[in-house]
């Protein structure tokens, strides 16, 4: 036999497969061109298809291929795996179908067809397994009901389609097996056939006509439905995956203030990149964004799935009116058509309001716990800063209480508004001197800085975090470290005012900033911060602006002084230090954004007596305090509170210590702490690491037995 | 409806060493800012001409010659341009000079209304606005919590200690502004980028009429003899537990103080 008239020539009325499936093609193609259409409305900027290939390509094997975010959620990620690969694999059948059994007519020619009748077996492994995973969804779906998952109709109609074009190919498998004797490697269908032998031949003839001609109609259903239904993501998921974000996570886009004639930040879908509108495209309504999210989870009306389904909403309601024909100029004059172009009321409606309800805007604490969940690289964060940077910077639109903070950034350089002068008043009470770099350079002994200490406001003005930035000067002094501060010629990084969406006042602050530290040369030095805001601000957002620095945050700095043993701890038993147990918050600018999670641990596990205790969401699924993006200047009046939230994950793992790195966690765990009514006469208290080390420290050596200084 | 606002840069309050060693405000050492009661004026005056769909605001300011970087922040509001008056000889100036000197500058511009803050970070003397009235023989409305006019009138409600007096006055018309005029607003980066195009008028002495009697530091009446900082605050006490215990502690401390 050969040809698709021996392969096929039982099936009735096969020739019919090519109009019905490359029909089907062409209505997905001309579907996905008018997607396109919206596409090429909006801003043309985004990321380069050439560059950074072997980044790009490595980023599609471990998210698509092996689908590394799925597994988080492990049922779901193995169900997802088994019909992801079942689908790929389940194709050669299909695909052999559609093309008159070409694959076919050239697998089988090597070694007698041995390669085929494998094929065959392993094609109905991969459709037993599909349909288990089918079967495991459809209970999700209908049964145990999670709360991420969004109970629509399109979601059951996706799982019946992708169970019944398995179902139906098997099943006719079985019933041609039936009918005509056993099928090389199709072992599966083999077993199914023997109860059915003792049908007539005419009945199993007739069934597996019907069930045949079943699994190419669904294959052409399931293509013409694909482009309207969350399930695209089949198709656009690969493409998102490949154009991810590859700049460091916490660096927000760069924004030319003097450009003429721009919107600036994100108004409507115009503003949008293509990436932007490709990511509302990809959404598959899993819900994990959702589920992350803590101003969500605390009955705030911030919903990231909604936020980016409502991009696509606005996407696909522009595209109404427009025909599918081609946008050829020549095509569309033969047809006689003009509307060409999407409706250009709905391109320039405003996105807040109407994808996003404005409230929300202002609810995210850009803890990125959406985005380090979503299995398919959305970015949510930096829409919602282009969002407020839109509000912010044409309408003046932003809950009242930041014009306070924006205020003072402004004029005083930091958001409480507290006079510069006092901002070394933290030094007070040290038994050393802490030198300000400008006093060390009128001195002439600018090249003794070992490290530049950049402070933080927090660090500088709050009582609390004052107290923080004693310990780890002591730990500095401890260690033999030479540093210095700026003094009251630090100012904010800007990190809250880019965040609030206040571009202008960012970069100012950073302008400013970066002047300061590169007139003392401190390019050329290690910059340690306690702050993982100002971390961030410097190390990934400062480039933008031309200020390249090195800066290691304190958990890591401290770190490496105790593996290099120029800080040492004292053993229990030698300083009678009691045994606790200390949970760790992860601050989301470290742990999330800037992968340190590790180093706090490490510094806790130097200490003798400490048994570590972790939450569950802990690392990089850390669960936020609240204070980010600006939210620590702003009011919390919806929902219940997030530290309150994140006090009783916390209590719940039973230990004495909250133990931080970053000033905000610290004053949030610190309030939460104080009006948790299961914390009741304050017994469990919150310390930053760096208070816990300082006070763990062995005695100083004596002089004459120091360890050399590591370099 | 032509307003001007009358606006003083004055030192950043967040600063801590405001006065200079000759014991007057250092206005060259520490970073300025719009009085910030002005600003209540100015909000005032924008959301009138914004109301009336037409008109200008003007601001109007005596300071020393770095003042339109100040100045530029009020532009950024939406104020349409600026006059300041700038003169060597100003400094040092008393609260008469002041009053004189913006009242010859008034005479040179046409205007419906002049809005004015209640009183200055600075000085805090709070009588510039009234003097300029007697001066010029405005109307005087002050502490303004409501500011209509029409035509040819304006209405103003008057804080008072009970609620509020109507008064009503012909235009021109001097009135005060208060806080309950509603929060000023924080400029948008267009009004920002506009600022800086924004026409900054600067008039020396030799530029207003002010007839023969000296102006300036050189002729100032009052003079400051020895200043005091306000003594430290005692620690803040924080009262916390369930509303009534911490109620009850609350009364027993202010009655330990025979403060009730």
């Amino acid at each position: 036999m050969s040809g698709f008239e021996g392969i096929f020539g039982h099936v009735p009325g096969y020739l019919l497969v090519f109009p019905l499936f490359w029909g089907s093609v062409v209505f997905f193609a001309l579907v996905m061109a008018r997607h396109l259409r919206i596409f090429a409305a909006v801003r043309a900027a985004g990321p380069s298809p050439f560059a950074d290939v072997p980044r790009r390509v490595g980023g599609l094997v471990r998210y698509t291929l092996l689908q590394t975010k799925m597994f988080k959620d492990p049922r779901a990620g193995i169900m997802h795996f088994t019909i992801f690969w079942g689908f790929v694999l389940l194709t050669i059948g299909t695909a052999n179908v559609v093309t008159g059994g070409a694959i076919q007519a050239v697998i089988q020619v090597p070694a007698g067809g041995v390669l085929w009748t494998a094929v065959s077996a392993m094609q109905n492994t991969v459709a037993v397994l599909v349909l288990l995973a089918v079967g495991y969804a459809f209970v999700r779906r209908l049964v145990t009901r999670p709360r991420r998952l969004a109970f629509t109709r399109g979601a059951l109609i996706i799982l019946v389609l992708i169970g019944g074009v398995v179902a139906s190919e098997l099943l006719a498998q079985a019933f041609e097996a039936a009918r005509y004797g056993s099928i090389a490697g199709a072992f599966v269908a083999d077993a199914l056939a023997v109860p059915l032998a003792n049908l007539a031949p005419d009945v199993l003839y007739a069934v597996f006509t019907v069930l045949w001609w079943a699994h190419i109609a669904i294959v052409a259903i399931f293509l013409g439905y694909l482009p309207f239904s969350k399930h695209l993501h089949i198709a656009t998921a690969f493409f998102n995956v490949y154009f991810r974000k590859l700049a460091p996570r916490g660096e927000l886009p760069a924004m030319d203030l003097e450009a003429e004639d721009a919107t600036f930040g994100l108004r409507t879908l115009q503003d949008l990149g293509w990436k932007d509108l490709l990511d509302g495209f990809t959404c598959t309504e899993c819900g994990r964004c959702t589920a992350a999210c803590p101003a969500n989870m605390t009955g705030k009306p911030l919903n990231p799935r909604e936020m980016i389904m409502g991009l696509r909403h606005m996407a696909v309601d522009a595209e109404s009116g427009l025909d599918l024909i081609p946008n050829s100029p020549i095509l569309r004059a033969q047809a006689g058509l003009d509307d060409a172009t999407p409706s250009p009321t709905l391109l320039a409606t405003a996105i807040v309001d109407e994808a996003i309800p404005f409230d929300a805007v202002w609810d995210c604490v850009t803890c990125g716990a959406c985005v380090e969940a979503c299995p398919v690289l959305i970015e949510h964060v930096d829409k919602i800063v282009g969002f407020r940077r839109n509000l912010v910077l044409e309408d003046s639109r932003f809950p009242s209480e930041l014009t306070g903070a924006f205020r003072n950034m402004e004029t005083a350089g930091n958001p409480w508004g507290q006079p510069r002068a006092t901002r070394t008043d933290w030094t007070k009470g040290l038994n050393f001197e802490v030198p300000t770099v400008a006093e060390l350079a009128a001195a002439g002994r600018l090249a003794e800085v070992e490290v530049l200490y950049w402070v933080g406001c927090a660090a500088a003005f709050d009582e609390r975090n004052r107290k923080v930035a004693r310990a780890f000067a002591r730990c500095l002094n401890a260690a033999g470290v030479s540093f210095a501060i700026l003094g009251q010629e630090e100012s904010c990084t800007g990190d809250p005012a880019r965040r609030m969406g206040n571009e202008y006042v960012y970069q100012i602050l950073a302008t400013g900033n970066i002047e300061t530290l590169n007139r003392y040369g401190m390019a050329e030095r290690t910059i340690v911060t306690a702050c993982p805001h100002c971390f961030n601000s410097i190390a990934n957002e400062y480039g933008q602006l031309g200020g390249t620095f090195q800066i290691v945050h304190h958990s890591v700095y401290l770190q490496g002084l105790l593996a290099s043993g120029r800080l040492r701890t004292a053993d229990a038993d030698a300083d009678g230090n009691p045994a606790r147990s200390v949970t760790f918050h992860d601050s989301c600018y470290m742990a999330r954004y800037n992968n340190v999670v590790a180093a706090p641990r490490d510094v806790l596990g130097s200490m003798a007596g400490i048994e570590l205790r972790e939450m569950e969401r802990n690392g990089k699924g850390s669960f936020c305090c609240g204070a980010g993006g600006g939210r620590m200047w702003m009011e919390e009046t919806r929902g219940t509170r997030i530290n309150a939230e994140r006090t009783r994950q916390a209590l719940a793992t039973g230990a004495e210590v909250v133990a931080t790195n970053c000033p905000f966690c610290m004053t949030m765990m610190k309030d939460g702490l104080a009006e948790a009514e299961s914390n009741a006469g304050g017994v469990v208290s919150a310390a930053d690491i760096a208070e816990l080390l300082a006070d763990s420290l062995a005695p100083a050596i004596p002089a004459g037995r120091q360890l050399p200084v590591l370099q | 409806m032509r307003i001007v606002v009358l606006v003083k840069p004055v030192p950043d309050t967040t600063g801590q060493e405001r006065l200079g060693p000759d014991l007057r405000v250092d206005r060259v050492g520490v970073p300025a800012v719009v009085n910030a009661n002005d600003e209540y004026a100015l909000e005032a005056a924008l959301k009138l001409v914004e109301a009336a769909g037409e008109g200008e605001v003007t601001l109007l300011a005596m300071a020393p010659a770095g003042a339109p970087e100040t100045l530029r922040k009020a532009l950024a509001m939406g104020a349409h341009r600026a006059v300041l008056v700038t003169d060597p000889a100003l400094g040092g100036s008393d609260t008469l000079t002041t009053v004189r000197v913006l009242a010859a500058a008034l005479r040179r511009l046409e205007y419906d209304l002049v809005l004015a803050g209640a009183d200055t970070s600075d000085g805090g003397g709070g009588v510039v606005a009234a003097g300029i009235a007697v001066t010029l023989g405005l109307p005087y409305l002050s502490y303004a919590a409501k500011i209509e006019p029409s035509a040819d009138r304006v209405v103003v409600h008057r804080l008072s200690a009970v609620g509020y007096d109507q008064l009503e006055a012909g235009l021109p018309a001097l009135v005060v502004a208060t806080q309950a005029l509603g929060e000023p607003r924080y400029p948008s980066l267009k009004g920002i980028m506009a600022a800086r195009s924004k026409e900054i008028l600067s008039w020396s002495l030799a530029d207003l009429e002010l007839g023969d009697a000296p102006v300036g530091g050189a002729v100032t009446t009052t003079a400051v003899v020895e200043t005091h900082a306000p003594p430290a605050r005692a620690a803040t006490r924080v009262v916390r537990g369930p509303a009534g215990e911490a109620a009850a502690e609350v009364v027993a401390f202010l009655a330990e103080r025979r403060l009730i």
